[in-house]
């Protein structure tokens, strides 16, 4: 029985090619973006595991000091005070020890001739300190020297060659502790590769790092490479005894496993970020199956009905479709494998575009990704013709001969499942977003639920396809006569094949309209905040990279800015994290009596600029949550290990920045070691001061700052602006696919169409109608089809983009916002794609001829 | 057990539930019927829309016998033979194939009993368009699992002329060809009875001759019965019984009848 029905599939399929062939390209596009999404987290991850233990396999122990408490917050790996350099002569000294030596980095920044900084492609820029070719890093020099002292100075060979600097040349770079010259004396490299993992390094001898990066004779971590015969841990112990408490060592394979796991961690994230979008493509590709699946059954109808009248079972009829959906899956599911390994590729090359400086890594297939993607792949096709397959089972056999009968055996009732998928949909989006708590929870609901609704709206959109296509056709049957009466009239006349044509884009344009929702809603929320909260005229920030110190910049800068008279304050603000009460807490540090002038603290008890040393400021309602209230004690660890008796002394209702809890500056430089980070700092203008006269001296007085960037309120919006279009343009890069495979769909349904009306198509074609009037009229009816689905997207991610909206903090968002040009610009693309996707259906439609048309039963 | 009293006991039995009461004797199927009808009555729509297709047919066909139905468009024919061959249910009475009562079966039976018991012919789109000629004859056995008959496939296959077109597509066959590959299709399960559909309808005069020269050598050499619906004088006369239906009911029939008796006949209906 198996047999038949499978000659039966395998014939269906090759005799109806182009529809195979369309059918496996959805589950390959689904398929490719899957094993694509793993093939390149894993090949990420690999890369940056060898990467990783390439760098620090060398090092036999290593010391630091303890962490005061693990802080599990995202990207918050645990923070460590630094320890003083003098301790590597001490290390050095125990038996066992043979190499003993400082590692620590600074922020730093290479000028160009013309005193540029110069970019670093995507990476970062930091200094570094030259420790020898040892063994215990794999730093290894590249040509020239090593770097010997005040006068000398190495870079990577990359960004040497980039710069044309030759060994020789003189090469200026900026520290926190001013603007050097030194002469080039080699380049280095990691191993093999010419470059430090893409990033910019300055690199000095120890002690000059010292000096210029401005430690204050501290120093990260000592790394030690052991004598030979020496045992790890003994060595550890020997070395914690002689050193003072609050260090730990940590042996080569911890260190190499501890490293690797946090920067899984990112690529984790990153790589589920990119499966949400995969599996949306895939969903959409579900559609586009389905879609398939459920026309040629009804144009088969008689050869199915045949088959029962003959003999066959339903079961049989019904197994026959699966297996054809399996061929298909496994087929889609094997090429959209292999096409994963190219999509890898592509999407690193995208990100690399916009410059997120990933290496290209050895793509990596993991069986996983192999059974994900055949789950996937197979899943979804069998998933999809489910519904078509049972109704190709209820085709009776008597449709044989009355073809009229087997049409309504498979005839769907749509309307009650969309209402209760749509309701069940909205309850679990709303849940998930307002009630449901932890992120996965939240995510998960709110998914499903917002599946649930795409289905739903997909079965529910059937009733309103008449009447809205009818509206959206008016001007197209106005302008283009009767093509375009005609193309209104197909549209119209087929609400249910238009409706679950158009389901597949409606999914792709309603994800990008609720991220365009969701966009301008965050872009006019930090626009009303900054508007609101914030009194200042200039923002600073760090100027690039990022990087180790987290592109923190010199305390230098905002005290230059401060000292200036056309300035009436400014402060920085400094990021310490903290325990309070069990809870790892964000604690900003900045100069209470400017903050209080520039930010809108809405103070409900105290005074900010009476706080002291030994005072905490915190937000109404993180300090009710924590239980705390005004001129409460409470117990604060910091993370070098101190705890100290704070006291509640202000008390304010306004957290527009998202920041709960302020701490003076003093405080901060007592309880953190080593160099002081300024994340971003805030200035106003005097009274009185003209603003252009205020730009120009701070620009005067910045300038030698290269490494900040000071803008003006203006500017900064602007910016933030430009990083959020950027955001959604990568969304919707990332669901280029869906919609890409969506204008398929219409295409495919649009040529069944036109096949199943060709005699319909030669009648026309005999009473006058022309090629070129043929060929419009299915053109337009692709661009309604199209357009009806844009529309009814945009209708359900306007919803969705401004219910996730309002379920954001108000401290995020705080207000919704829609935007009119980029609604315009959904609804053009959606003509461009209607077009696109009428190419083939039109010629198709306009290429047949007459008298055969006609004969076709 | 007579398949007569058979009938009548199912029937007989249904009229407790819900059917009308059994059929009189006077129209008993003789003893041996291949398949037949009692008091057969199919009703479409409601109310003021019901149409009575068949009403109160009884009929019996024998074993080894070309019967043909005739009747005008609308006499209810084509109904009769859906409803013999199980492909559609009658409102009240009962059909029966063999010593199976129809409306005893469940879909599964049906469908099984279609594969083994049942032949069919019809007039267009009788094959499906992705398998070969030979694929085709074969299709019945294979969907139930097994290879047939092969001998007799094989004798079906060079009585219809055909071994050298087996491995074509319908696409690539004539009409008439198409037309033998249905019709060895039907005789390959050597199934009790085979129902045809009009099966010249499509077919100009020469090959629908041929077709129903063929099909009258398989009841004569080959003991196969036949029963075919057609309004075509000539193609009726190649049977030995002709019945006539007209609105619904069977109103006269012939026995080894000439196409100028049937033509005839037809008159005086109407037709």
């Amino acid at each position: 029985m198996a047999g038949s029905t499978q000659l039966l599939a395998r014939r269906s399929l090759r005799a109806r090619l182009g529809r195979t062939v369309a059918i496996a390209f959805a589950v390959l596009a689904g398929v490719s973006f899957v094993s694509g999404s793993f093939v390149l987290a894993d090949s990420l991850g690999r890369s940056f595991d060898q990467l990783i233990t390439e760098l620090v396999q060398g090092i036999d122990v290593q010391v630091r000091s303890e962490a005061a408490f693990d802080n599990d917050d995202f990207g918050g790996d645990d923070t460590r005070p630094p320890i003083p350099v003098e301790l590597v002569d001490v290390v050095a000294g125990v038996d066992g020890v043979a190499i003993a030596e400082p590692d620590f980095e600074g922020r730093a920044q290479i000028l160009d001739p013309d005193g540029e900084p110069i970019s670093s492609a995507g990476g970062p820029t930091f200094g570094v300190v030259w420790s020898g070719e040892d063994g215990l890093t794999s730093v290894t020099l590249k040509e020239g020297r090593e770097p010997a002292g005040p006068g000398d100075v190495a870079l990577d060979k990359a960004t040497a060659d980039r710069a044309g600097f030759e060994i020789g040349d003189t090469v200026s770079y900026v520290t926190d502790t001013g603007t050097h010259e030194a002469t080039l004396v080699g380049t280095i490299g990691l191993s093999d590769s010419d470059s430090f993992v893409g990033a910019s390094v300055v690199v000095l001898d120890i002690e000059t790092g010292l000096d210029r990066y401005d430690t204050q004779g501290l120093v990260e971590t000592i790394n030690i490479g052991l004598a030979e015969g020496a045992d790890a841990d003994a060595v550890s112990a020997a070395v914690l005894n002689v050193l003072p408490a609050g260090l730990e060592t940590i042996t080569s394979e911890e260190l190499i496993e501890e490293t690797q796991d946090e920067v899984g961690e990112f690529i984790s994230v990153f790589g589920n970020g990119l499966l949400g979008f995969a599996f949306v493509t895939a969903f959409v590709a579900a559609f586009i199956i389905n879609n398939v699946f459920q026309i040629t059954i009804g144009q088969r109808l008689r050869e199915l009905a045949l088959m029962r009248a003959i003999g066959a079972s339903g079961t049989q009829v019904k197994r026959l479709i699966r297996i054809e959906a399996l061929l298909v899956g496994i087929i889609g599911t094997v090429l959209g494998v292999l096409a994963g390994l190219v999509v890898a590729r592509l999407i690193v090359a995208a990100f690399n575009a916009a410059g997120a400086g990933f290496p290209t890594p050895d793509l990596v297939l993991l069986p996983r990704t192999i059974i994900v993607a055949a789950i996937v792949g197979i899943g979804v096709t069998m998933l999809s013709v489910i519904v078509p397959a049972r109704r190709a089972a209820k085709i009776p056999p008597l449709a044989a001969m009355r073809p009229d009968i087997g049409y309504t055996a498979i005839r769907s009732r749509r309307l009650v499942a969309g209402v209760v998928l749509s309701s069940i949909g909205v309850l679990m989006l709303l849940g998930g977003l307002f009630l449901a708590s932890g992120t996965s929870a939240i995510i998960g609901l709110a998914a499903i639920g917002a599946l649930l609704l795409f289905l739903g709206v997909a079965s529910l959109s059937a009733t309103v396809a008449s009447p809205v296509s009818r509206f959206i056709g008016w001007p197209i049957a106005k302008v283009f006569k009767t093509p375009g009466r005609l193309a209104q009239d197909n549209v119209s006349r087929t609400p249910r094949r238009t409706a679950s044509s158009a389901a597949a884009l409606m999914i792709g344009v309603a994800l990008v309209s609720a991220a365009a929702v969701f966009a301008s809603s965050l872009r006019n929320s930090i626009s009303a905040t900054f508007d609101r909260a914030i009194n200042a005229d200039y923002v600073v920030q760090s100027d690039g990279g990022g990087g180790p110190g987290d592109g923190g910049f010199p305390p230098v800068v905002v005290d230059t800015l401060a000292a200036l008279p056309e300035i009436e304050a400014a402060t920085p603000f400094r990021i310490a994290f903290a325990q309070i009460d069990g809870d790892v807490k964000t604690l900003s540090a900045v100069d209470p009596v400017a903050a209080e002038q520039l930010v809108e603290f809405d103070v409900v008890d105290g005074d900010l600029s009476e706080i002291e040393i030994t005072s905490l400021a915190v937000h109404d309602e993180a300090a009710e949550s924590a239980g705390l209230a005004f001129g409460d004690d409470v117990d604060v660890t910091f993370e070098n290990g101190e705890t100290r008796t704070l006291q509640v002394d202000v008390v304010f209702s306004d957290n527009s920045f998202g920041l709960n809890w302020f701490i003076g500056l003093d405080l901060h430089e007592e309880v953190t070691a080593g160099t002081q980070d300024d994340l971003f700092a805030l200035a106003k203008l005097a009274d009185g001061v003209d603003a252009a006269d205020g730009d120009r001296a701070v620009e005067d007085a910045t300038a030698e700052f290269t490494q900040v960037n000071v803008q003006s309120n203006a500017e900064f919006l602007q910016e933030q602006e430009d990083q959020i279009n950027q955001l959604l343009l990568v969304i919707s890069f990332l669901l280029l696919f869906a919609i890409v495979i969506a204008v398929i769909g219409i295409s495919i349904t649009l040529a069944l169409g036109v096949f199943e009306r060709t005699r319909e198509i030669g009648l026309l074609r005999a009473v006058g109608m022309s090629r070129r009037q043929t060929r419009r009229s299915v053109r337009w009816e692709a661009v309604i089809v199209s357009l009806f689905g844009a529309v009814v997207g945009i209708v359900l991610g306007t919803f969705l983009g401004a219910v996730l909206s309002i379920a954001v903090p108000d401290n995020i968002i705080s207000e919704l916002a829609f935007s009119p040009v980029i609604i315009i610009g959904i609804l053009v693309g959606a003509v461009v794609a209607g077009l696109f996707a009428a190419l083939y259906p039109s010629h198709k439609a306009s290429s047949m001829d007459v008298l055969t048309a006609i004969a076709t039963e | 057990m007579d398949v007569t009293e058979l009938v009548r006991e199912h029937a007989g039995r249904m009229t407790d539930v819900a059917s009308p009461p059994p059929p009189s004797s006077s129209a008993a199927a003789p003893s041996g019927a291949a398949a037949g009808a009692v008091d057969a009555t199919k009703i479409y729509g409601v109310g003021d829309a019901e149409v009575r297709a068949l009403d109160g047919v009884t009929v019996a066909f024998e074993t080894g016998k070309f019967t043909a139905i005739m009747g005008p468009s609308g006499s209810g024919k084509s109904t009769l033979l859906h409803c013999l061959a199980g492909l559609d249910s009658l409102t009240t009475g009962a059909t029966y194939i063999g010593d199976t009562y129809l409306a005893s079966l469940d879909d599964k039976s049906l469908t099984e009993l279609r594969r083994t018991d049942v032949g069919f012919i019809f007039q267009s789109f009788n094959l499906i368009p992705t398998l070969t000629a030979d694929e085709n004859i074969r299709l019945p056995m294979m969907l139930g699992g097994d290879t047939g008959d092969t001998a007799w496939i094989e004798q079906v296959i060079d009585t219809v002329g055909l071994r050298d077109r087996l491995g074509h597509r319908p696409s690539e066959l004539s009409g008439g060809q198409q037309q033998r590959v249905a019709v060895a299709r039907a005789l390959a399960s050597r199934p009790k009875i085979v129902f045809a559909d009009e099966p010249t309808g499509n077919l100009d005069s020469v090959t629908g001759t041929e077709i129903l020269d063929f099909m009258r050598r398989a009841v004569r050499e080959l003991g196969q019965t036949i029963v075919m619906v057609t309004h075509d004088p000539n193609a009726a006369a190649y049977a030995d019984r002709v019945i006539f239906v007209a609105d619904g009911h069977v109103v006269d029939e012939l026995t080894d009848p000439s196409a100028d008796d049937v033509l005839d006949k037809m008159k005086h209906l109407g037709g």
